[in-house]
């Protein structure tokens, strides 16, 4: 009683940290009851925490004693699944080492343990008060849409796609896509074939001119598959084509690729977006464990700013009603310590 | 609502900032709460030493009335056995006047001194002894002077010589 009196005394410092592809945004809201006092915004060229960061953080956080760090979950392991019941959960996930939580009683989202601990051990200088789920995140920023309609919902951040299905509220389908992990897969499997077959290779790109991003990604398991939108094979195929038609040696192959990722990173990305959306909803139309209904909205809380791409590959390839919304993944998950806070 | 994996750390006012201000005004506190009391305890007891020696001032007081009052006892004592003491004295010499008046040829058998009387009992061998060895120097003596004989078996007299010095006349002569 009398610690929840000295609280209500205190400001509370809400410190946010948002981890991207090669920066990482702290972002720190200092209130006092439900008003804003100060406004902190400070990005770090790092994804770990150095000693600026800490500098920066622990010299917000002794504004008072009442502060509270909140991380975004990162972990690969994570998802949610259309089932708050324990039993239900192993039929979608290896329940063993997984932590989970519903979300309304009528969903769960869950993580790795270990990875909720490696999250705990990497910020053990400052400590960690929160880790959020992004489908929470997500839920949170789409609630008007998610209660009343049947759509996908899609959370972008720089290396990370939160993606779901819910109608009404219910969830169907979601799965959490790592972006870079994708890459590395993709980049293991053209090591890999350089490795194996050189000279195969080498013969190939002589008769096709170019290299078809289909053929090194065909081997993929979670690869797409292309055989349903044809189009985008040929749209794809026909860019890289003209892209790498010079190049007759691997290794200046490379080096064009690293050239090329400077000006066409947005571009790179946002069809690499695209692929997984696409991907993952194959998975979700052709998944029995899943309860498919066919969706033809999709709603895009976009927190990295993308460009119209990925909207026209959607509308085009798809043919889905696209909606975009911009979100601020720090204030966002700074509003949702907020709640966290007050509902303690 | 509680969307978090974890729960947050528990938080408290006491950080180590606090810890030292709440350390330094708590020592400093106790530090005056001591002295306070110890000038309280000190206040208490001078109340108490105050009382005591109120206490002890009376009853020195009440003792040295009653030693007042004992030594006027004894001065009075004092003066009482002075004035025995002359009085013994005068009386002492009374009688050794009285017995050096007394001839060798008398012999006293009995004398009763009172306060203006002289009471004498005795023998003589005859009147004219008496009268002109003992009454003429009693006479000298005292204002009234009266003397009565009666013989016994050997011929001798008993005399009674009674004497008495009057107050009026030894004012008379002062």
């Amino acid at each position: 009683m009398i610690s929840r009196f000295l609280e209500a005394l205190y400001t509370k410092v809400f410190i946010n940290i948002v981890v991207g592809n090669s920066r990482t945004v702290v972002y720190i809201e200092a209130c006092s009851k439900d008003k804003v006092l100060k406004i902190t915004n400070k990005v770090f060229d790092t994804v770990s925490m150095n000693s600026k960061m800490y500098e920066f953080i622990k010299l917000n956080a002794k504004e008072s004693p009442f502060y509270y760090i909140s991380v975004l979950d990162r972990s690969s392991q994570q998802g949610a699944v259309p089932t708050c019941s324990n039993s239900e959960i192993s039929k979608y996930c290896d329940t063993a080492s997984i932590k989970y939580k519903c979300y309304s009683k009528s969903w769960a989202y869950y993580t790795s343990e270990y990875d909720l601990e490696a999250t705990k051990h990497e910020y053990r200088s400052t400590g960690v008060d929160f880790i959020f789920s992004p489908f929470v995140l997500m839920a949170n920023f789409f609630k008007d849409k998610i209660n009343t309609t049947l759509a996908m919902f899609v959370l972008l951040e720089e290396n990370y796609i939160s993606f779901s299905v819910f109608d009404n509220s219910k969830l169907l389908y979601a799965e959490y896509l790592d972006m870079q992990h994708k890459d590395e897969e993709d980049a293991l499997m053209i090591d890999s074939s350089l490795d194996d077959d050189e000279d195969e290779m080498l013969l190939g790109l002589d008769n096709t001119g170019g290299i078809d991003l289909e053929e090194i990604e065909i081997d993929d398991d979670n690869s797409i598959d292309f055989n349903d939108f044809g189009d985008i094979e040929d749209l794809d195929s026909g860019d890289t084509i003209d892209e790498f038609s010079e190049e007759h040696d691997i290794e200046e192959i490379i080096n064009k690729e690293k050239d090329s990722d400077i000006s066409s990173s947005g571009f790179n990305e946002d069809y690499q977006r695209f692929s997984l959306i696409q991907s993952s909803l194959n998975t979700f139309y052709r998944d029995s464990k899943y309860d498919s209904k066919f969706v033809e909205t999709i709603y895009i809380a976009d927190g990295v700013g993308i460009s119209s791409d990925l909207k026209n590959y959607l509308e085009e390839e798809m043919f889905l009603s696209v909606y975009i919304r911009k979100i601020d993944i720090a204030l966002a998950l700074c509003d949702i310590a907020k709640a966290e806070v007050n509902a303690i | 609502m509680q969307y978090s994996y974890i729960k947050p750390r528990s938080k408290t006012i006491f950080t180590k900032d606090m810890q030292l201000l709440f350390t330094f005004f708590g020592v400093t506190i106790f530090m005056l709460f001591s002295t306070y009391s110890f000038l309280i305890f000190r206040d208490y007891r001078f109340k108490q030493d105050l009382a005591d020696i109120s206490v002890q001032k009376e009853q020195l007081s009440s003792s040295i009335l009653k030693m007042n009052q004992q030594i006027a006892t004894i001065e009075k004592q004092n003066l009482m056995s002075e004035k025995i003491f002359t009085k013994n004295s005068v009386l002492k010499d009374s009688i050794n006047n009285l017995f050096d008046l007394i001839p060798s040829r008398v012999t006293l058998s009995e004398a009763k001194i009172m306060e203006d009387g002289l009471i004498l009992y005795g023998i003589t061998p005859n009147k004219d002894v008496y009268n002109f060895m003992l009454q003429a120097p009693l006479r000298s003596i005292f204002h009234r002077t009266y003397s009565s004989f009666y013989p016994v078996e050997n011929g001798w007299l008993r005399f009674v010589s009674t004497n008495y010095i009057d107050e009026e006349e030894l004012k008379d002569e002062n």
